[in-house]
């Protein structure tokens, strides 16, 4: 499972430069970027003013993550080109977010996270378990994230998994911990641009080294059902990804609070700019998996295979580079998804469950106190990678969530647009959808878990409605909100 | 860290001993760790152990006719992908020995093409409730 040291591409002390380089760069940035945020208000949603080209970069970036960038070829090597063109329709995620984003703007001009809405929405119960699966989700992903740092930093030059994981999730942490949603979308900005220009330069380079019609006869002759259309778990997978991406996107505070954060009239333009953005970067990411025949490497874990490919491909140069690319995509993430579910956790559980009459002072130290936690207990689980059945790798972790987070799409939807969602029926859709989600997983394959939650849910959700509806009068989520968020805004206005 | 504590020092030089007199005792002998035994995904890793650099070696009939070596080295896994619907026989030796000394028989067999489409016809009926309810939302609203 652990890749030798005298067989690593890249030198020992060549990855501890980059780390060290890079880590000092992005804590830097997080410093001067988050040194002006006064308030929660600040830290947690950049001031609510984000213009166009910064948001659509930060929705770009944190999309692009570790999931992209090494999940992407891992699923090329498991389930040929329909892993590769499947993963990418997560782009869909991103578009379809758009029409919602504006939705959630004009209903909720002044809310904080996607729990504020369930709960005005649909009430307590409903409220509850909504952050049960969005808590297992946000986990899932920053458990893989950390894990896809620790596999990169390993498969590149040999440094131990755990040491690699940890000092990529201490410089995000201490990072988001320093600059909030400003620090994280600055960052967002400068990394969009490393990735783009990184994973081109990558496939244009294992195009031009390897060939096309190498790559072609190789997998022909040893792995022909990469190439085959029919590829059975292939189709499964198809639907299930994108249903996995939208419901990604459509429950996780990470894009809500995007949705608060960005300017008015910015979050339609912002969401559809990046998925088409997003659109080819799978592609381009997961192709390169398919040289590994035509190249004759080894690959020890599916999960290697994208580092493994272009280190060897292109030498010290793209171990550089890959390493750079992957650092940038997994920091993006990571930091989004950090300060999301600290602003989550601090909003709904500590606000909401635990200390109800919390200043705005000690609402921005929790989120500070969460953030830092949330490293440790993500620290500790990524340390049982291979250890645990579901901890084996980046995709079988993050499709575990794909249950929880599938089943979450129609009561956003629903809450969003249907003005009789029944909310008895919104809360028992996430939990059918996600059980049935998860004996799918289990007993059939990663690739079916969200499609199954989301079919169960969106069946008990309409059920519920048809046969009990409720009627809710959207102004009251406005109404609600000035009052409700006194506490976290402050005397900023 | 709990059997290491609980394992008392004279029952491991005893084991200690005892593998050093038995001159080729197996656990020097490169072997599968857990193999699967059947594959409906159609990718799965393979883990072995037991010597410091190894041969794997792939063949779909059991008088290894068509075997070829896939892997030559020192990692102790690899990930098996892309096969079509067959029995496939993985043997595992020293770099350099000239007897094998394990062999895996994993029998791959793809989900069926119905229960496939089944799962696609699901998913696209569920995208299309998705697009259907948002662009009715948005005129509604």
């Amino acid at each position: 499972m652990i890749i030798a040291e005298d067989v690593a591409i890249l030198p020992e002390g060549i990855a501890w430069g980059l780390l060290i380089a890079f880590s000092i760069l992005w804590v830097f940035l997080g410093w001067f970027l988050g040194r002006k945020n006064k308030t929660a208000e600040d830290h947690m949603l950049a001031g609510r003013n984000v213009g166009l080209a910064l948001a659509t970069a930060t929705a770009m970036a944190t999309w692009v993550t570790a999931n992209t960038t090494m999940t992407a070829p891992q699923l090329a090597l498991q389930l040929g080109v329909w892993g590769m063109f499947g993963y990418s329709l997560g782009a869909l995620g991103l578009i379809l977010f758009a029409p919602l984003a504006r939705r959630i703007r004009e209903l909720m001009p002044h809310g904080f996270t996607s729990g504020d809405f369930i709960r005005l929405r649909f009430g307590k119960f409903t409220w509850r378990v909504f952050l049960v699966v969005s808590l297992i989700y946000a986990f899932g992903w920053l458990v893989s994230l950390a894990m896809a740092g620790g596999v990169l930093i390993n498969a590149l030059s040999g440094i131990d998994y755990r040491v690699g994981m940890t000092i990529i999730l201490a410089v995000c942490v201490l990072y988001t911990l320093l600059g909030g949603l400003r620090a994280v979308i600055g960052t967002d900005f400068v990394q969009t641009i490393i990735i783009i220009l990184g994973v081109a330069f990558i496939a244009w380079l294992t195009i031009d080294k390897v060939g096309f019609e190498a790559i072609h006869f190789n997998l022909m002759e040893e792995r022909p059902e990469l190439l085959n259309l029919l590829f059975p778990a292939a189709i499964m997978f198809l639907f299930n990804n994108l249903l996995f991406g939208v419901g990604e996107i459509f429950h996780s505070n990470v894009w809500w609070s995007r949705a608060f954060a960005f300017g008015r009239s910015v979050g339609f333009r912002a969401y559809l700019l990046a998925g088409l953005l997003w659109l080819p970067i799978p592609i381009v990411a997961g192709f390169v998996a398919l040289a590994t025949p035509a190249l004759g490497i080894n690959v020890p874990v599916a999960d290697m295979v994208g580092p493994l490919v272009a280190a060897e491909v292109l030498g010290l140069t793209g171990a550089i580079v890959v390493f750079i690319v992957v650092f940038a995509a997994l920091a993006s993430s990571l930091d989004s998804l950090l300060a999301a579910t600290s602003d989550l956790v601090t909003r709904d559980i500590y606000r909401g469950h635990i200390r109800k009459s919390a200043s705005q002072h000690e609402q921005f130290r929790a989120t500070k106190v969460i953030v830092v936690l949330l490293g440790l207990l993500t620290w500790a689980a990524a340390s049982y990678r291979g250890e645990l059945p579901i901890i084996g790798s980046l995709a079988a972790v993050l499709y575990f969530t794909g249950a929880f987070v599938a089943s979450a799409i129609w009561p956003v939807v629903a809450g969003l647009y249907w003005r009789r969602a029944n909310p008895t029926g919104a809360a028992l859709s996430m939990i059918a959808g996600t059980t049935l989600g998860l004996v799918s997983y289990f007993v059939i394959g990663f690739y079916v878990a969200a499609l199954v939650g989301a079919a169960v849910s969106l069946a008990v959700l309409v059920l519920f409605t048809w046969v009990a509806p409720r009627d809710f009068d959207w102004r009251s989520l406005a109404e609600a909100e000035p009052r409700d968020t006194a506490g976290a805004r402050g005397g900023i206005r | 860290m709990t059997t290491e504590r609980m394992l008392n020092p004279a029952l491991v030089w005893a084991l200690l001993v005892l593998f050093w007199l038995v001159p080729g005792s197996s656990l020097a002998e490169p072997a599968f760790d857990s193999p699967p035994e059947r594959d409906s995904a159609g990718f799965f890793t393979l883990d072995w152990s037991g010597a410091d650099r190894f041969e794997l070696e792939q063949a779909t009939g059991p008088d290894h006719a068509d075997a070829r070596i896939i892997y030559r080295g020192s990692d102790t896994s690899t990930t098996i992908s892309g096969l079509s619907d067959n029995a496939y026989r993985f043997r595992i030796r020293a770099e350099g020995a000239e007897t094998w000394s394990d062999e895996a028989v994993v029998v791959v067999e793809h989900h069926a093409l119905s229960r496939a489409f089944l799962f696609f016809a699901l998913g696209a009926g569920v995208f299309v409730v998705l697009l259907l309810a948002i662009a009715r939302g948005r005129k509604l609203a």
